[in-house]
C-alpha cells in the first residue's frame, strides 16, 4: 500500500516537473532573441499595426500590408500633394499623340537591394507576371487596357494600350500591383502569384526579420538610390487590440501610432490633452459620404433627398462626433485631388425650414396627431446602414436619426459589418448607406468609374437620375480624353450633376491621425493614401 | 479498459463531423461571401469578375454539401486545405501558433493550481477565517470580472504603472505573467471554491473519524487523505477547462498580442477563412473530447474506488 502510494506520488511529481520545465524552457529559449534586439538600436523607431505585415510580394494582395510593401517595393511613378504625379523609378516618360503609347525612361543609378541592376528587362518581367494574373488586377483600369509591354533599350520601357487611358500614369502610382522586385525573388517559374523566393526591392528599407504576428523588423537600405532615411530600422510590433496600443504607447513601448483607425479618436484626444506627445493630422484622404439609393420610392424624388441634406447641421455634427479632427465636406471628393478644385456645386446649408416645405412641396405631409410624415398613405420611413465596427458611422447614424425625426422622417439604423455593408451595397439592398471615395492615388476617375459600373451601389443610387445615360457616357468618355483642359470641363460638370441632384452627400473629410514621443521629428503624412512615412523621420537622442 | 479509451476516443468522429456542419453551414447562413470578405481586406474594388475567378478559387461555385463533404474527405487524410486569406497550408499556419497558445494555456493552469489548490484546501480547512473570506472575495471577483477587462486593469496597473511587465507581445518569462493571470483568474475562482466544499464534505467522512480515533496527527489526514480524495473535482474540472482555455485565449491573445492560435482563428472568422475555421473546430472538439478522457483517467489512478466502480456496472 505505501508503496503504491510512494509511486504514485513520483509520478505526480513528475508531471508537475515537466510542465514547469518545459514551461520555463520554452520562456528562456525566446528570451535571448528578444532582448539582444530591444537594446542594442537606438537608432530603431518601433511602431505598432494591427495585422501582420504579411509576406514581401509587390504583386499579391491579402494579408501583405499596403504601408510594407510600400517600404520595399517603388513604382515608376509617385504620386505627390494635390496630385502631382512625380518621376519615380522612371525618370521621365512620354506619351504619344494619341494617348496610346507610353515610353518610360528609367533612372540609371537605381540598384536593388541585392545589388542587380533596375533596367527595363526586370521591368518587363514584373509587368509580365502581372499580366499572367490579369483577372485578379481587373479592377485597376489601365491592366484591361495594356496591349505589350516591350524593352526599348537597357533603360526604356515602352508600355502600349489598346485604348488611350488618361489615369495610366496616375494607376502607375500605387502600392501594389505595379512595382517592382528583383530578379533574385522571381521563382523558377516566374510566377510571383503563389510567392516570391525572396523579398528584393529598389525600395529604401529592407526587411530584416519577420516573426508572424509577433513583430518585423525593416532595416535602412544603405544603397537607396534617393534621399535615405534617417532611422536606422523600424520595429513593426503586431498589436490587434486597439486599447492595448495605446497602452504600450502611454508605456513608451512604441514611438509612434499613424493611420486610420490605428488609434480611437477619443484616446487620440485624451493623450493630446495630457501634452506629453506630438500630434499631427493629415490631408483629407476621402470624403464620408451617404449614399441615398433613389430606387427606393421615398427617395426617388429630389425635393427629398435635398430636405434630408438641408435638415441635419452637418458642422455641429462633424465637429462633436470626431472632436474636430474631421472636417465638413462640402464636395462629394476632396479638392486635393486631382481635376476636384473649384466645383460649382449648390451650396446645401442647415436649414430645417426650407427642407420642411421641400418636404410638403414633394407631397411627404405631416397630419396631426402623427409624428412621421405621410405620402398616399406610405410613411417617409428609410433605413440607413452602417460600418457597426465603426463607432463614428454609428454616432453619426443615432444624430441623423435625431435630426431627420424632427422633420418627420423616420430612420431606421442598422449596424452590420463591413462586408456585409459592402456586399448589400453593391447587391443595392439599401436604403441610405455610409461609404467613401478611395482615396489618393485612386480618385477621381476611380470613383467615377464605380458609380459607372453596373453591380455597384452608387450606379443604383443614381437610378433617379433624368440624366443618368448622359452622365454614364461622360464618365466613359472621361479616361479616353488627351487634352487637359477638356478633361477638366467634364470632370467639373459630372461631379457637380452628381452632387446637386443629392443621391450622394458628403457629409466629411476623413484624415488620418499620427501621435508620437517627443523625440521624434520630421513626421509627415505621404500624399499616397497606401504609402509608409518613414523616409523622412527621425529620432532625437 | 482499452476498448472503453477506444470508444471514447472514436466518439470524436461524430462530435466533429456535428461540429463542422453546424460551423459552415452558418457560415453559409451568413450572407457575406468569402470571396467578398477577401476583396474587402485586401482593399480591392469587388468586381464581378474579380468575384467568380475567386469564388472559383476557393471552390465556392459548388454546391454547399459538395464543398462540405469535399473538404472533410480531405481532412481525413489530413489535409485541412489551403488559407484562403494567406495562401499557404493551414496546417502550417495552425502548427505556427500553436506552441504560443499552449504555453499560454499551461502558464495559465500552473498558476491556477499553484493558488486554488492552497487557497482552496486552507479555505475548507479553515472555515469562516480570514483566508476564507479571502478566498471567497477573490473567487467572487474573478467569476465575475471579464476577461478582456481584467487584462487592460492589469496592464494598466503592472506594466504602464509600476513597470513590472511588457504590455504584449512573447518572449520572456514575464511576458507570460499578464496574459497567465488574466486567463488562470476565472479558473482559479472555481478550483478554489470547488476544492473548499469538496475538503469541508471529505471532513465529514467516516475516515477522517476513524484516522483521528487511530490517533493520527490532524496535519496528515488533511494533507495525505483528505486532500487527496477532495481534489477529485478538481481535476474534472481542470480537464473539463482545458477545451475551454483553449477558447479563452481568443480574448487574452487579442488583448496581449499574444501571437497564438486563437488570435488567427478571430482573424479567420472576419476574413471568413473556411478551411481556417474548420480545423480550429477540429481541434477544439478533439481537446474537449480528449481532455475528458485523460482526466478520467487520471481519477481512476488517483481514487481507484472510481475504477471499481466502473468496474462493478
Amino acid at each position: 500500500m505505501l508503496n503504491r502510494l510512494n509511486s504514485r506520488n513520483t509520478f505526480i511529481t513528475a508531471i508537475y516537473i515537466l510542465i514547469l520545465s518545459t514551461l520555463l524552457l520554452g520562456c528562456t529559449n525566446s528570451s535571448n532573441v528578444d532582448s539582444a534586439s530591444k537594446n542594442d538600436n537606438d537608432n530603431m523607431l518601433t511602431i505598432a499595426w494591427q495585422r501582420d505585415v504579411g509576406e514581401m510580394n509587390p504583386h499579391v494582395y491579402n494579408p501583405s500590408q499596403l504601408f510594407a510593401q510600400s517600404m520595399v517595393y517603388e513604382p515608376l511613378v509617385s504620386y505627390q500633394d494635390g496630385g502631382e504625379l512625380k518621376p519615380h523609378l522612371a525618370e521621365s516618360w512620354d506619351i504619344s499623340e494619341d494617348g496610346k503609347v507610353y515610353t518610360f525612361h528609367l533612372r540609371q543609378d537605381v540598384k536593388f537591394s541585392d545589388g542587380t541592376k533596375f533596367n527595363a528587362d526586370i521591368v518587363k518581367k514584373n509587368f509580365d507576371t502581372i499580366l499572367n494574373n490579369a483577372g485578379l488586377h481587373s479592377w485597376l483600369g489601365f491592366i484591361n487596357k495594356i496591349d505589350r509591354t516591350e524593352v526599348i533599350d537597357e533603360n526604356t520601357f515602352r508600355l502600349t494600350l489598346t485604348e488611350p487611358y488618361y489615369p495610366t500614369i496616375q494607376e502607375l502610382a500605387v502600392v501594389r500591383p505595379v512595382r517592382f522586385l528583383g530578379e533574385a525573388g522571381f521563382p523558377e517559374n516566374g510566377d510571383t502569384s503563389k510567392g516570391v523566393v525572396e523579398p528584393v526591392g529598389t525600395g529604401p528599407w529592407i526587411l530584416e526579420k519577420h516573426k508572424a504576428d509577433e513583430y518585423a523588423i525593416f532595416k535602412r537600405n544603405e544603397n537607396y538610390w534617393g534621399k535615405k532615411p534617417k532611422v536606422e530600422k523600424i520595429k513593426v510590433k503586431i498589436i490587434p487590440d486597439v486599447e492595448t496600443r495605446v497602452l504600450a504607447f502611454e508605456k513608451g513601448e512604441l514611438d509612434l501610432l499613424y493611420g486610420e483607425g490605428v488609434i480611437s479618436l477619443d484616446d487620440f484626444k485624451q493623450l493630446e490633452s495630457t501634452g506629453d506627445y506630438e500630434t499631427s493630422i493629415s490631408e483629407p484622404v476621402a470624403t464620408r459620404q451617404l449614399v441615398l439609393n433613389t430606387r427606393k420610392k421615398q427617395l426617388s424624388d429630389e425635393r427629398v433627398r435635398q430636405a434630408l441634406h438641408y435638415s441635419f447641421n452637418k458642422e455641429a455634427m462633424v465637429e462633436g462626433i470626431t472632436n474636430g479632427y474631421e472636417e465638413k465636406a462640402d464636395h462629394i471628393l476632396p479638392e486635393n485631388f486631382p481635376y476636384t478644385k473649384d466645383i460649382d456645386v449648390k451650396p446645401i446649408g442647415y436649414d430645417v425650414k426650407k427642407a420642411k416645405s421641400l418636404l410638403d412641396e414633394a407631397g411627404w405631409r405631416l397630419h396631426k396627431g402623427k409624428k412621421v410624415r405621410e405620402k398616399d398613405g406610405q410613411p417617409l420611413e428609410i433605413e440607413l446602414m452602417y460600418n457597426s465596427a465603426e463607432p463614428i458611422q454609428k454616432v453619426m447614424a443615432e444624430t441623423l436619426q435625431s435630426e431627420w425625426a424632427a422633420i418627420g422622417v423616420k430612420l431606421n439604423i442598422v449596424g452590420v459589418d463591413l462586408t456585409d455593408q459592402i456586399q448589400r451595397f453593391k447587391e443595392n439592398k439599401f436604403d441610405i448607406n455610409f461609404f467613401s471615395n478611395y482615396g489618393a492615388p485612386y480618385d477621381p476617375h476611380t470613383f467615377l468609374n464605380i458609380i459607372a459600373s453596373k453591380g455597384f451601389g452608387f450606379n443604383e443610387a443614381i437610378s433617379a437620375y433624368p440624366n443618368k445615360d448622359e452622365l454614364l457616357k461622360q464618365i466613359a468618355e472621361v479616361p479616353q480624353t488627351t487634352d487637359e483642359k477638356k478633361r477638366q470641363l467634364l470632370y467639373s460638370s459630372i461631379l457637380k450633376s452628381v452632387q446637386d441632384q443629392g443621391a450622394i452627400v458628403p457629409v466629411s473629410h476623413i484624415k488620418k491621425t499620427a501621435i508620437y514621443q517627443k523625440d521624434v521629428t520630421n513626421f509627415n503624412f505621404p500624399a499616397n493614401r497606401d504609402e509608409h512615412p518613414f523616409t523622412g523621420i527621425s529620432i532625437e537622442k | 479498459m482499452g476498448t472503453y479509451v477506444l470508444k471514447r476516443i472514436m466518439s470524436i468522429i461524430p462530435v466533429f463531423l456535428l461540429a463542422t456542419l453546424l460551423t459552415t453551414g452558418m457560415i453559409h447562413l451568413s450572407s457575406v461571401d468569402p470571396a467578398e470578405a477577401y476583396l474587402t481586406a485586401a482593399h480591392i474594388q469587388p468586381t464581378d469578375e474579380i468575384l467568380a475567378q475567386k469564388r472559383h478559387e476557393f471552390g465556392l461555385d459548388q454546391p454547399f454539401l459538395l464543398q462540405y463533404v469535399n473538404s472533410i474527405i480531405k481532412i481525413c487524410q489530413l489535409d485541412f486545405g489551403i488559407s484562403y486569406v494567406s495562401n499557404k497550408p493551414v496546417w502550417d499556419e495552425v502548427t505556427y501558433r500553436i506552441p504560443a497558445t499552449i504555453q499560454l494555456a499551461l502558464g495559465s493552469i500552473v498558476i491556477a493550481v499553484l493558488v486554488s489548490v492552497p487557497l482552496g484546501f486552507l479555505a475548507g480547512v479553515k472555515k469562516n477565517s480570514l483566508i476564507d473570506h479571502f478566498s471567497r472575495a477573490l473567487s467572487f471577483f474573478g467569476a465575475s470580472i471579464p476577461s478582456f477587462w481584467l487584462g487592460y486593469i492589469l496592464i494598466f496597473f503592472f506594466s504602464v504603472k509600476l513597470d513590472l511587465f511588457p504590455v504584449e507581445g512573447i518572449g520572456t518569462w514575464q511576458h507570460l505573467v499578464l496574459p497567465s493571470v488574466t486567463l488562470a483568474l476565472p479558473l482559479i475562482a472555481m478550483y478554489t471554491r470547488l476544492l473548499r466544499a469538496s475538503v469541508l464534505e471529505n471532513m465529514r467522512e467516516p475516515y477522517v473519524l476513524f484516522a483521528r480515533t487511530r490517533g493520527i496527527k490532524e496535519k496528515t489526514i488533511m494533507g495525505k487523505h483528505v486532500l487527496r480524495i477532495a481534489i477529485s473535482p478538481m481535476i474534472t474540472g481542470l480537464g473539463m477547462n482545458l477545451g475551454k482555455l483553449l477558447t479563452g485565449t481568443i480574448i487574452v491573445e487579442a488583448v496581449f498580442s499574444w501571437p497564438g492560435f486563437g488570435r488567427y482563428f478571430i482573424e479567420a472568422i472576419f476574413n471568413r477563412d473556411i478551411p481556417v475555421i474548420q480545423c480550429y473546430v477540429l481541434i477544439a472538439a478533439s481537446l474537449f473530447i480528449v481532455s475528458n478522457l485523460i482526466v478520467d483517467l487520471i481519477q481512476m489512478f488517483i481514487d481507484p474506488r472510481i475504477s471499481r466502480k466502473e468496474g462493478q456496472q
